[in-house]
């Protein structure tokens, strides 16, 4: 029984290493074609010069945009696999501080308010930093760049447990429709076409990928008069499965 | 792209102020330290002064202290964790006696310059430019 | 400042991208001559038989069949006539292990290939001016 358990676990593990691998390569190998692609056609635009015809203009650049995309979500794709390989370095962060930077980094080209209110015993905690960094800075990202109003409101919340760190960020944004709440940490979703937000969906599935990985939680859930609430659930002791 | 530290070694005050200054009104990002002769350099390099990160930037004039300036670069080229330094010497010096041996180390360039202020900035800007052009590894 | 102009030696296996540094040389004035070797296996055989004159510089890809760029850079630093070259690398790698032995076999400079042409092209501007303030 145990010897079952043991080879599953084996194979388990090696699927994974070569799923990582794959998507590595993927996302790495197909880098040249495309820069060749994006390359070739700014050749071919300065090639034309002046010319009559608007539409073949407007079409490499189409062409362009969407090579821009694959690049994007090639990157996305990279990221989503490196989680658990990269960055894995305990170290001590002040969540405050953590906090106040990551929201000081949007304040400057946002037209959003930001509020932050902290009840913290102890601000010091010894953790993935770089993780919990990435995690908080993908959320507030969607939360700024998912708006619909002239006013912009995030609030960031962040109350201590015995056993984490509970992190909630609030925005008056349009929300997310029921239907689809499900889908959002899936990669490359996208709520609205990617020609209305030009952005690759690959945030949350990070995110939730990383929260996997500590051993936390992230959720979803719709406030008050719509916005969206994200709720993060990091634990204070992370033990790593290596 | 990322951000280093700068290590020049002169023995001018002068012209340390005038990098500084220069550094300050072109905007440059990367951190300007500055040691007075060899010694000090090395002494922030892997000795009681050690800078952390470790600069991967070093700034000197090989054609001004004889061969301190060589036997230093030496050094850090045989040096594990320092080899890697990327070296520019800036010489004001007519006489370019030193230029063959610094080649012979591997230097990242071999630059003439002035220090008046206005061709200083000049070469302080291009300088910039290319540094933030170039990547670094993550080592510290 | 010194206005003869050195020969470039191009080591890059990839067509497009050795299309890409022509017209990006051209775009930006750069005339100094520019050989083209597909690979380090090919740009040895340049070297080390006097196929081309010796360059004073040399942009290097790394991800290259045969031979890649960090081999080939090994090689060349054990060579007394050629190891003084300034290498530029020139990759597609964000590998840190490949800027470290690069830096470690000591290029002058680590670039990474821009998805944009026109990125490039400003790329090659400031190394352009970077090359006419050095004496090499």
């Amino acid at each position: 029984m145990k010897e079952a358990e043991d080879k599953c676990q084996q194979e388990l593990a090696a699927l994974k290493k070569e799923f990582e691998e794959f998507v590595y390569i993927v996302s790495h190998d197909i880098k040249s074609p495309m820069r060749a692609i994006s390359n070739i056609t700014t050749w071919i635009e300065e090639d034309l010069g002046t010319v009559e015809n608007q539409e073949v203009l407007a079409n490499l650049s189409l062409l362009k945009n969407r090579v821009n995309r694959m690049e994007n979500m090639m990157n996305g794709l990279l990221e989503l696999s490196r989680v658990d390989r990269v960055e894995l370095e305990f170290y001590e962060v002040n969540i405050s501080k953590m906090m106040a930077n990551s929201i000081a980094l949007f304040e400057t080209n946002s037209n959003v308010e930001f509020t932050l209110n902290t009840t913290l015993i102890n601000e010091n905690c010894v953790t993935l930093g770089a993780k919990l960094q990435k995690v908080i800075l993908s959320v507030l990202d969607n939360a700024v760049r998912f708006h619909d109003k002239e006013n912009r409101k995030v609030g960031v919340e962040v109350v201590e447990t015995e056993s984490d760190y509970e992190i909630k960020v609030s925005d008056n944004g349009p929300g997310i429709p029921e239907q689809v709440a499900s889908k959002i940490f899936s990669i490359f979703y996208t709520v609205n076409s990617k020609d209305v937000v030009d952005t690759t969906g690959a945030g949350l599935a990070i995110s939730c990928k990383i929260m996997k990985l500590v051993g936390g939680k992230i959720k979803y859930t719709a406030g008050i008069n719509n916005g969206s609430i994200f709720t993060l659930i990091w634990p204070k002791i992370i033990i790593l499965k290596n | 792209m990322g951000n280093a530290s700068i290590l020049l070694v002169d023995n001018r005050k002068a012209i340390i102020e005038s990098f500084r200054k220069s550094f300050s009104e072109i905007e440059v990002k990367h951190t300007l330290f500055s040691a007075a002769n060899e010694n000090e350099a090395w002494s922030m390099l892997d000795g009681s002064q050690k800078l952390s990160p470790v600069p991967k930037i070093i700034l000197i004039d090989v054609n001004r202290t004889k061969n301190k300036g060589i036997q230093f670069l030496n050094a850090i080229r045989n040096h594990t964790d320092l080899k890697s330094i990327l070296v520019f010497v800036i010489t004001d010096s007519e006489t370019e006696i030193n230029k063959a041996a610094a080649l012979n180390l591997n230097i990242a360039g071999y630059i003439p310059m002035s220090f008046e202020s206005q061709t200083l900035n000049s070469f302080v800007s291009v300088l910039n430019e290319y540094w933030n052009i170039i990547e670094f590894s993550s080592q510290k | 400042m010194n206005q003869k102009l050195v020969n470039i030696l191009l080591v890059e296996d990839d067509e497009v991208d050795v299309m890409n540094v022509k017209r990006a040389f051209s775009k930006n004035n750069i005339m100094n001559t520019l050989f083209v070797a597909g690979n380090g296996v090919e740009a040895l055989e340049m070297l080390e038989n006097h196929i081309i004159p010796l360059p004073k510089i040399i942009i290097l890809d790394i991800n290259m069949p045969k031979m890649n760029g960090i081999e080939f850079l090994k090689i060349m630093r054990e060579n007394e006539k050629l190891k003084n070259i300034s290498v530029f690398v020139m990759t597609t790698s964000n590998e840190d292990s490949d800027k470290i032995n690069a830096y470690n076999l000591n290029v002058a400079g680590y670039i990474l290939k821009p998805l944009s042409f026109e990125k490039f092209l400003t790329s090659v501007a400031t190394l352009k001016n970077f090359w006419q303030l050095c004496e090499l």
